[in-house]
């Protein structure tokens, strides 16, 4: 996969509280805007493939809204049960007021 | 003091003594210079026995199982705060030994609670010890899946399942309340109302609190190696400190502290900071005893002038500021809360398993739980409350951290490090407790009459319950 990253969206439309969700090279890519930074996540939960798009992001962390497994937006570490696969995370900044987001390099 | 029983102590009635020689409480906050609410200066004391109390409710199975089906099952409980679940969808799973419930927010702003379990094959539909928000309640076995209000909303392949009608399939409710921006359950459908159980006098120092106007700004939660009664009666007197705080003692009126019964299940002391203890009397002076002054949440307290000037009182030096530290610090306004609001310790027990306290300086919740399957076990809990900024959003509340059995209170972000040794000291002896009661030759507890009041209290509530 490419190492290069790829424009997701303007910057405007994931303020500080803000995300959003789209597909990039048919994966679907999350982004956050918390804690005054941004985060770029896979935006399918590792336990059930289900989406993860509504759930609540506290802390750094978002919650599955469909069964309730937690992840760390920083290391896609699942943090609760039903989950115990983390979800990948991808690099993810500000260009010319563009988020990109970087799928080659999923940790 | 002397160890031998004075006199005096002898000669009352039982009860009714008082440590010797020593200003009361309710003398040492008439001499504040704002003065206290009534909630504050008021006495209700009540001598309620002097046998020993049984052992057995420590140290046997049995006895946690009589717990479980009388008295978890019967009580108002503390499950979360209203901001965890702010919004409709949001929910917080509240567990209780064997016993776990999703409470969440409906449409409208009601709150609801639900059995965590699947009706179909019992999976339950959140993980326990989580919180977050969702649209439905979907068991992640088979998919049947339930709306947030409860009902019915689909049952996978219903073709198969004729004999399952939507009607009788709702979750199964518990009963929801909320006081002071806490959220209480309770599994008895004919209990009495919150209100009626916490009473009527109690509710009048709890609606004066304001706790409602407060987020939880630090959350943390250990497991401690003894019972959950015995856990919480390590904090139910200042008795104890002149022996496992002595680097508190100096500055807290421990001998002198004031201890009260409201009702069935609440009680509470004053013990008031600031001041010399009784035990220590004419070994320090005022400067040292400003010196020696700890708070729970002396974060906010940043670089503070710590010099007596001639004639002037520790006590109504840390009042005067505390309160302008703590204006600053959180950006609140306390110009009308009384100085012993702002020092002093208001401990009150809710039963069964919840304390409140009413200060700014020591402005916590507790929560105790017995740890499923292990009756010498349970989960301490501590939620620090600061008043949400006068001027700004509420914060989101804290995420709780989770310490292990052998690290110190003073690892958590966030917390004290004063006070996080206060806690590691109050809970150090409870393994020794623990074991001591399991070796020990004699059948009960002995308690003092006044400043062990509150032990009598809560374990006379409990044997109502487990006896019912």
């Amino acid at each position: 996969m490419s190492s290069e990253f790829t424009r997701f969206c303007p910057a405007a439309e994931v303020p500080p509280g803000g995300r959003k969700h789209a597909k990039i090279d048919g994966t679907w890519v999350l982004v956050c805007n918390a804690s005054d930074r941004l985060f770029a996540v896979s935006g399918i939960c590792s336990h059930q493939e289900k989406p993860l798009f509504t759930g609540r992001v506290r802390h750094c962390k978002i919650t599955c809204p469909v069964h309730g497994a937690r992840f760390d937006l920083e290391t896609g570490e699942a943090l609760d049960l039903p989950a115990t696969r983390p979800i990948p995370v991808y690099p993810v900044r500000v260009v010319d007021d563009w988020i990109e987001v970087c799928l080659g390099q999923a940790e | 003091m002397s160890e031998q029983l004075s006199a005096e102590a002898t000669q009352a009635r039982p009860g009714e003594a008082r440590c010797p020689g020593e200003p009361s409480t309710q003398e040492i906050i008439a001499r504040d210079r704002v003065p206290a609410p009534d909630w504050v200066r008021s006495e209700s004391y009540e001598f309620l026995g002097d046998e020993d109390i049984s052992k057995d409710r420590y140290i046997t199975p049995d006895f946690a199982a009589l717990e479980y089906e009388k008295l978890w099952t019967c009580t108002w409980q503390f499950a979360c705060r209203e901001e965890h679940i702010p919004e409709e969808g949001d929910y917080y799973v509240y567990d209780l030994g064997y016993h776990s419930f999703i409470v969440t927010r409906v449409a409208g702003g009601a709150i609801k609670a639900y059995y965590n379990a699947c009706l179909h094959r019992g999976t339950k539909l959140k993980p326990s010890g989580t919180e977050g928000y969702t649209t439905e309640f979907k068991c992640p076995f088979h998919g049947w899946s339930w709306h947030l209000d409860g009902s019915l909303k689909q049952s996978v392949c219903d073709w198969d399942f004729p004999h399952v009608k939507a009607s009788e399939f709702s979750l199964p409710q518990v009963r929801v309340e909320t006081a002071g921006g806490c959220v209480f359950i309770n599994m008895d459908q004919d209990a009495p109302s919150l209100d009626e159980y916490l009473g009527p006098e109690f509710l009048e120092h709890l609606h004066a609190w304001g706790l409602e106007d407060r987020y939880v700004y630090c959350h943390v939660a250990k497991v401690i190696p003894a019972n959950w009664k015995l856990t919480m009666e390590a904090f139910m007197e200042a008795y104890h400190v002149i022996e496992t705080h002595p680097q508190v003692a100096v500055s807290n009126a421990d001998a002198n502290s004031q201890y009260d019964t409201y009702g069935e299940h609440v009680n509470r002391f004053i013990s008031s900071l600031g001041v010399l203890s009784p035990h220590l009397k004419g070994q320090y002076t005022e400067q040292d005893i400003l010196d020696q002054f700890t708070l729970g949440d002396a974060s906010v307290l940043g670089e503070v002038d710590r010099t007596l000037k001639e004639g002037e009182s520790a006590r109504q030096r840390m009042a005067d500021t505390l309160r302008q530290m703590f204006e600053q610090g959180t950006n609140t306004d306390l110009s009308k809360v009384s100085d012993a609001e702002l020092l002093d310790c208001f401990s009150y027990t809710v039963f069964p398993n919840t304390f409140l306290f009413a200060g700014i300086s020591l402005p916590m919740i507790y929560r105790f739980r017995p740890v499923r399957g292990d009756h010498r076990k349970c989960l301490y809990e501590v939620l620090f409350l600061r008043p949400v900024p006068v001027d700004g959003a509420r914060p989101e509340p804290a995420e709780v951290i989770r310490l292990d059995e052998g690290q110190s209170f003073t690892e958590a972000e966030g917390m004290d490090p004063g006070f996080g040794v206060i806690l590691d000291q109050d809970t150090e002896n409870l393994l020794l407790q623990q074991e001591g009661l399991e070796a020990s030759a004699k059948p009960g507890i002995t308690l003092g009459n006044y400043q062990e009041i509150r032990v009598r209290h809560f374990e006379q509530a409990v044997d109502r319950y487990v006896s019912s």
